[in-house]
Protein backbone atom coordinates (compact mmCIF):
# COMPACT_ATOMS: atom_id res chain seq x y z
CA UNK A 1 0.00 0.00 0.00
CA UNK A 2 2.75 2.42 1.07
CA UNK A 3 4.68 1.43 -2.03
CA UNK A 4 1.71 2.20 -4.26
CA UNK A 5 1.15 5.62 -2.66
CA UNK A 6 4.86 6.45 -2.88
CA UNK A 7 4.93 5.42 -6.51
CA UNK A 8 1.89 7.64 -7.20
CA UNK A 9 3.58 10.66 -5.62
CA UNK A 10 6.82 10.09 -7.52
CA UNK A 11 4.93 9.71 -10.81
CA UNK A 12 2.95 12.92 -10.30
CA UNK A 13 6.10 14.83 -9.31
CA UNK A 14 8.00 13.45 -12.30
CA UNK A 15 5.54 15.17 -14.67
CA UNK A 16 5.87 18.56 -12.98
CA UNK A 17 8.38 20.86 -14.57
CA UNK A 18 9.35 24.41 -13.67
CA UNK A 19 10.41 26.88 -16.29
CA UNK A 20 11.41 30.53 -16.15
CA UNK A 21 10.48 32.53 -19.23
CA UNK A 22 11.70 36.07 -19.83
CA UNK A 23 8.85 38.37 -20.81
CA UNK A 24 9.43 41.58 -22.70
CA UNK A 25 7.25 44.68 -22.35
CA UNK A 26 5.90 44.25 -18.81
CA UNK A 27 6.46 47.83 -17.80
CA UNK A 28 3.25 48.33 -15.88
CA UNK A 29 2.51 46.15 -12.90
CA UNK A 30 -1.19 46.86 -13.36
CA UNK A 31 -1.36 45.16 -16.72
CA UNK A 32 1.03 42.23 -16.16
CA UNK A 33 -1.61 40.47 -14.04
CA UNK A 34 -3.19 39.38 -17.33
CA UNK A 35 -0.17 37.12 -17.93
CA UNK A 36 -0.66 35.37 -14.59
CA UNK A 37 -4.37 35.05 -15.25
CA UNK A 38 -3.94 33.59 -18.75
CA UNK A 39 -1.25 31.14 -17.58
CA UNK A 40 -3.24 29.94 -14.58
CA UNK A 41 -6.27 29.38 -16.82
CA UNK A 42 -4.24 27.09 -19.06
CA UNK A 43 -4.84 23.40 -18.51
CA UNK A 44 -1.71 21.76 -17.16
CA UNK A 45 -0.36 24.86 -15.42
CA UNK A 46 -0.03 24.14 -11.71
CA UNK A 47 1.29 27.54 -10.64
CA UNK A 48 2.53 30.73 -12.23
CA UNK A 49 4.33 33.69 -10.69
CA UNK A 50 4.86 36.69 -12.89
CA UNK A 51 7.11 39.56 -11.89
CA UNK A 52 7.01 42.79 -13.87
CA UNK A 53 10.11 43.97 -11.95
CA UNK A 54 12.17 40.97 -13.05
CA UNK A 55 10.42 40.74 -16.40
CA UNK A 56 9.86 37.02 -16.06
CA UNK A 57 7.31 34.31 -15.46
CA UNK A 58 8.10 31.27 -13.33
CA UNK A 59 5.72 28.50 -14.30
CA UNK A 60 5.16 25.09 -12.76
CA UNK A 61 3.41 22.81 -15.24
CA UNK A 62 2.61 19.23 -16.13
CA UNK A 63 4.79 18.38 -19.09
CA UNK A 64 2.47 15.53 -20.05
CA UNK A 65 -0.28 18.06 -20.72
CA UNK A 66 1.53 20.97 -22.34
CA UNK A 67 4.85 22.17 -23.65
CA UNK A 68 7.02 25.20 -23.04
CA UNK A 69 6.20 26.33 -26.58
CA UNK A 70 2.50 26.41 -25.66
CA UNK A 71 3.31 28.44 -22.53
CA UNK A 72 5.16 30.95 -24.71
CA UNK A 73 2.13 31.15 -26.99
CA UNK A 74 -0.12 31.88 -23.99
CA UNK A 75 2.22 34.69 -22.86
CA UNK A 76 2.33 36.16 -26.37
CA UNK A 77 -1.47 36.07 -26.57
CA UNK A 78 -1.62 38.58 -23.71
CA UNK A 79 0.19 41.21 -25.75
CA UNK A 80 3.62 40.72 -24.17
CA UNK A 81 6.50 38.81 -25.71
CA UNK A 82 8.16 35.66 -24.43
CA UNK A 83 11.86 36.02 -25.23
CA UNK A 84 15.04 33.97 -24.77
CA UNK A 85 15.81 30.45 -25.84
CA UNK A 86 13.39 27.68 -24.82
CA UNK A 87 14.66 25.34 -22.13
CA UNK A 88 16.64 27.97 -20.24
CA UNK B 1 -28.92 39.00 21.20
CA UNK B 2 -25.73 37.89 22.91
CA UNK B 3 -22.53 39.92 22.76
CA UNK B 4 -21.06 37.33 20.39
CA UNK B 5 -24.15 37.59 18.18
CA UNK B 6 -23.84 41.37 18.00
CA UNK B 7 -20.15 41.10 17.18
CA UNK B 8 -20.86 38.57 14.43
CA UNK B 9 -23.66 40.67 12.96
CA UNK B 10 -21.39 43.73 12.94
CA UNK B 11 -18.68 41.73 11.15
CA UNK B 12 -21.15 40.54 8.53
CA UNK B 13 -22.42 44.10 7.94
CA UNK B 14 -18.87 45.43 7.66
CA UNK B 15 -17.87 42.75 5.15
CA UNK B 16 -21.02 42.63 3.08
CA UNK B 17 -20.53 45.63 0.73
CA UNK B 18 -17.42 44.10 -0.80
CA UNK B 19 -19.09 40.74 -1.27
CA UNK B 20 -22.35 41.99 -2.75
CA UNK B 21 -20.97 44.90 -4.73
CA UNK B 22 -20.80 43.00 -7.99
CA UNK B 23 -24.25 41.43 -7.50
CA UNK B 24 -26.48 44.12 -6.13
CA UNK B 25 -25.27 47.51 -7.19
CA UNK B 26 -26.86 49.53 -9.95
CA UNK B 27 -24.16 50.64 -12.38
CA UNK B 28 -23.11 54.28 -11.96
CA UNK B 29 -24.64 56.48 -14.63
CA UNK B 30 -22.54 58.58 -16.95
CA UNK B 31 -22.93 60.74 -19.99
CA UNK B 32 -19.88 61.36 -22.17
CA UNK B 33 -19.05 61.85 -25.81
CA UNK B 34 -17.51 59.17 -27.98
CA UNK B 35 -14.67 59.72 -30.45
CA UNK B 36 -17.18 60.89 -33.07
CA UNK B 37 -18.69 63.47 -30.74
CA UNK B 38 -21.84 61.39 -30.23
CA UNK B 39 -23.33 61.53 -26.74
CA UNK B 40 -23.17 58.17 -24.95
CA UNK B 41 -25.22 57.49 -21.84
CA UNK B 42 -25.31 54.15 -20.08
CA UNK B 43 -29.10 54.48 -19.98
CA UNK B 44 -29.13 54.43 -23.80
CA UNK B 45 -28.40 50.72 -23.54
CA UNK B 46 -31.06 49.78 -21.03
CA UNK B 47 -32.22 46.20 -21.60
CA UNK B 48 -28.88 45.17 -23.07
CA UNK B 49 -25.95 43.32 -21.53
CA UNK B 50 -23.26 45.99 -21.41
CA UNK B 51 -19.53 45.42 -21.09
CA UNK B 52 -17.65 48.54 -20.09
CA UNK B 53 -14.05 47.88 -21.04
CA UNK B 54 -11.50 50.21 -19.45
CA UNK B 55 -8.34 50.19 -21.54
CA UNK B 56 -5.36 52.21 -22.75
CA UNK B 57 -3.31 52.22 -25.94
CA UNK B 58 -0.11 51.81 -23.88
CA UNK B 59 -1.39 48.64 -22.20
CA UNK B 60 -0.35 45.50 -24.19
CA UNK B 61 -3.10 43.18 -22.86
CA UNK B 62 -5.71 45.85 -23.63
CA UNK B 63 -4.48 46.00 -27.21
CA UNK B 64 -4.34 42.20 -27.42
CA UNK B 65 -7.93 41.70 -26.30
CA UNK B 66 -9.51 44.37 -28.50
CA UNK B 67 -9.77 42.24 -31.66
CA UNK B 68 -11.61 39.66 -29.52
CA UNK B 69 -13.98 42.35 -28.25
CA UNK B 70 -14.65 43.44 -31.83
CA UNK B 71 -15.49 39.80 -32.68
CA UNK B 72 -17.74 39.43 -29.63
CA UNK B 73 -19.62 42.62 -30.52
CA UNK B 74 -20.10 41.39 -34.08
CA UNK B 75 -21.17 37.90 -33.02
CA UNK B 76 -23.38 38.72 -30.04
CA UNK B 77 -24.65 42.23 -30.83
CA UNK B 78 -27.98 40.84 -32.08
CA UNK B 79 -28.41 38.96 -28.81
CA UNK B 80 -28.18 42.26 -26.95
CA UNK B 81 -24.48 42.59 -26.19
CA UNK B 82 -23.13 46.14 -26.17
CA UNK B 83 -19.49 46.87 -25.51
CA UNK B 84 -18.35 50.38 -24.56
CA UNK B 85 -14.64 51.13 -24.45
CA UNK B 86 -13.46 53.79 -22.02
CA UNK B 87 -9.95 55.16 -21.90
CA UNK B 88 -8.64 58.26 -20.16
CA UNK B 89 -5.78 60.82 -20.21
CA UNK B 90 -2.83 60.90 -20.80
CA UNK B 91 -4.36 59.34 -23.94
CA UNK B 92 -5.05 61.93 -26.59
CA UNK B 93 -8.24 61.85 -28.64
CA UNK B 94 -6.27 61.64 -31.90
CA UNK B 95 -4.06 58.78 -30.66
CA UNK B 96 -7.11 56.79 -29.54
CA UNK B 97 -9.02 57.55 -32.74
CA UNK B 98 -6.11 56.32 -34.89
CA UNK B 99 -5.76 53.15 -32.85
CA UNK B 100 -9.50 52.37 -32.87
CA UNK B 101 -9.66 52.93 -36.61
CA UNK B 102 -6.72 50.58 -37.25
CA UNK B 103 -8.57 47.79 -35.40
CA UNK B 104 -11.94 48.62 -37.00
CA UNK B 105 -13.50 48.91 -33.55
CA UNK B 106 -17.27 48.44 -33.92
CA UNK B 107 -18.41 49.80 -30.55
CA UNK B 108 -18.30 53.28 -28.98
CA UNK B 109 -14.99 54.45 -27.56
CA UNK B 110 -15.13 57.17 -24.96
CA UNK B 111 -12.35 59.36 -23.66
CA UNK B 112 -13.31 59.41 -19.98
CA UNK B 113 -11.47 59.98 -16.75
CA UNK B 114 -9.64 57.87 -14.20
CA UNK B 115 -12.28 59.01 -11.70
CA UNK B 116 -15.00 57.42 -13.81
CA UNK B 117 -13.17 54.08 -13.64
CA UNK B 118 -12.84 54.50 -9.86
CA UNK B 119 -16.65 54.87 -9.64
CA UNK B 120 -16.95 51.34 -11.00
CA UNK B 121 -14.00 49.72 -9.23
CA UNK B 122 -11.02 50.57 -7.05
CA UNK B 123 -9.03 47.86 -8.86
CA UNK B 124 -6.36 49.66 -10.89
CA UNK B 125 -5.70 46.72 -13.21
CA UNK B 126 -5.97 47.30 -16.94
CA UNK B 127 -7.82 46.07 -18.85
CA UNK B 128 -10.84 45.94 -16.56
CA UNK B 129 -14.27 44.93 -17.80
CA UNK B 130 -17.46 45.74 -15.93
CA UNK B 131 -20.36 43.45 -16.83
CA UNK B 132 -23.79 45.04 -16.52
CA UNK B 133 -26.92 42.91 -16.83
CA UNK B 134 -30.13 43.80 -18.69
CA UNK B 135 -31.49 45.47 -15.55
CA UNK B 136 -28.55 47.84 -15.30
CA UNK B 137 -26.92 46.06 -12.37
CA UNK B 138 -23.22 45.33 -12.12
CA UNK B 139 -23.00 41.58 -12.42
CA UNK B 140 -19.23 41.04 -12.60
CA UNK B 141 -15.98 42.95 -12.63
CA UNK B 142 -13.41 41.12 -14.71
CA UNK B 143 -9.87 42.13 -13.89
CA UNK B 144 -7.29 41.65 -16.64
CA UNK B 145 -7.75 40.23 -20.11
CA UNK B 146 -11.20 38.76 -20.76
CA UNK B 147 -10.73 35.02 -21.28
CA UNK B 148 -13.06 33.00 -23.49
CA UNK B 149 -13.98 30.80 -20.52
CA UNK B 150 -15.00 33.90 -18.57
CA UNK B 151 -17.20 35.08 -21.42
CA UNK B 152 -18.89 31.68 -21.64
CA UNK B 153 -19.34 31.38 -17.91
CA UNK B 154 -20.18 34.94 -16.85
CA UNK B 155 -21.57 36.79 -19.86
CA UNK B 156 -23.28 34.24 -22.10
CA UNK B 157 -25.83 33.27 -19.40
CA UNK B 158 -26.81 36.95 -19.11
CA UNK B 159 -27.37 37.12 -22.86
CA UNK B 160 -29.69 34.13 -22.63
CA UNK B 161 -31.93 35.85 -20.09
CA UNK B 162 -34.51 38.56 -20.74
CA UNK B 163 -35.04 41.61 -18.51
CA UNK B 164 -37.38 39.66 -16.23
CA UNK B 165 -34.77 36.95 -15.75
CA UNK B 166 -36.53 34.33 -17.90
CA UNK B 167 -34.89 32.44 -20.75
CA UNK B 168 -35.00 34.37 -24.03
CA UNK B 169 -36.66 32.56 -26.88
CA UNK B 170 -34.42 31.91 -29.87
CA UNK B 171 -35.42 33.81 -33.00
Amino acid sequence: MVLVVTFGVITAAAFTKTVTIKVEGMKCAKCSSSVTKALKATQGVEDAEVSSDKGEAVIKYDDQKLTEAKLREVINSTGFKAVGEPGQ
Amino acid sequence: MTLLGIALAATVIALSPARVSAQEVKAPRFELKDLNGRRVRLSDYQGKVVLINFWATWCPPCRAEMPDLVRLQRRHGKEGLQIIGITYPPESREQVRRFARSLKVNYPIILGTRELKARFSSDETLPLTVVIDRNGKVSEIISGILLREEFDEKIKPLLMKNVEGGIRSAK
